[in-house]
């Protein structure tokens, strides 16, 4: 099963305020934390854990029909970031999750599955949010957020 | 507090992290946060900041799982007040 998750930078710079106290201790972990706050583009690295924790939420809500509100269970690990590309794994509830994301300044993409084969196999198309009835196309997981709609076909 | 005072806090609250606009014209305790309100996910934390800024507890990790209504949001903030 695949996830998959977008984020509209520029939507997420007006819609939250990470610096905000509490923030970012409601949603990462001291350790995701320092990789935050060591960088060079803290806003970045968080949208880019943001996307691999939503991404694999969404396979683990699909299976256990079971939706909650926990950044803090889905762990962040191993994550290598090169030019405008990062792999990286999300641990939650004793599944592993593999990632694959891209960036540019407009939007960031994460794709998630918990078999690494499945994110070579996988065809990615993002667009802007236009009203498409993307639905007869029978994606494998859908994201949108500001002007953007991600669609991930198996 | 009783409830209609609660919910008359917390509504301004969730109303100014909802995309849907006309479902907070009728918001009721059965009211999803996420499903009815269009609330994004990175804004629930603010949601959650909010009401413990609003109602001066804390909402630990266990509470903030299940506080994807109204309903949820209002029985943690009960239950944090009476332990305050």
């Amino acid at each position: 099963m695949i996830g998959n998750d977008i984020v509209d930078l520029v939507q997420a710079a007006i819609d939250s305020n990470w610096k905000r106290k509490g923030y970012l201790d409601k949603i990462f972990n001291s350790e995701e934390q320092f990789m935050i706050t060591s960088g060079i583009h803290p806003s970045m690295i968080i949208w880019l854990l943001w996307s691999m924790k939503e991404s694999a939420y969404k396979i683990y809500s699909r299976e256990a029909k079971l939706r909650e509100f926990a950044p803090l269970k889905l762990q962040c690990s191993n994550l290598i970031i090169h030019n405008d590309t990062a792999t990286g794994n999300v641990s939650y509830e004793n599944e592993l999750y593999y990632t694959e994301s891209y960036f540019d300044e407009h939007y960031l993409h994460t794709i998630a599955s918990t078999k690494l084969e499945e994110l070579g196999k996988v065809e990615i198309k993002i667009t802007d949010h236009a009203l498409f009835d993307y639905k007869k196309t029978k994606p494998a997981s859908v994201s949108h957020h500001g002007a953007y709609l991600a669609l991930v076909y198996l | 507090m009783d409830r209609a005072e609660l919910i008359a806090r917390l509504t301004p609250i969730i109303a100014t992290y909802a995309q849907d606009k006309d479902a907070v014209a009728s918001i009721n305790e059965t009211t999803d946060f996420i499903k009815d309100l269009k609330i994004n996910s990175a804004n629930l934390v603010d949601v959650i900041l909010d009401v413990e800024e609003e109602f001066d507890i804390e909402i630990d990790n266990l509470s903030m799982e299940r506080m994807l209504n109204v309903s949820a949001a209002m029985e943690i903030i009960e239950d944090k007040l009476k332990t305050k």
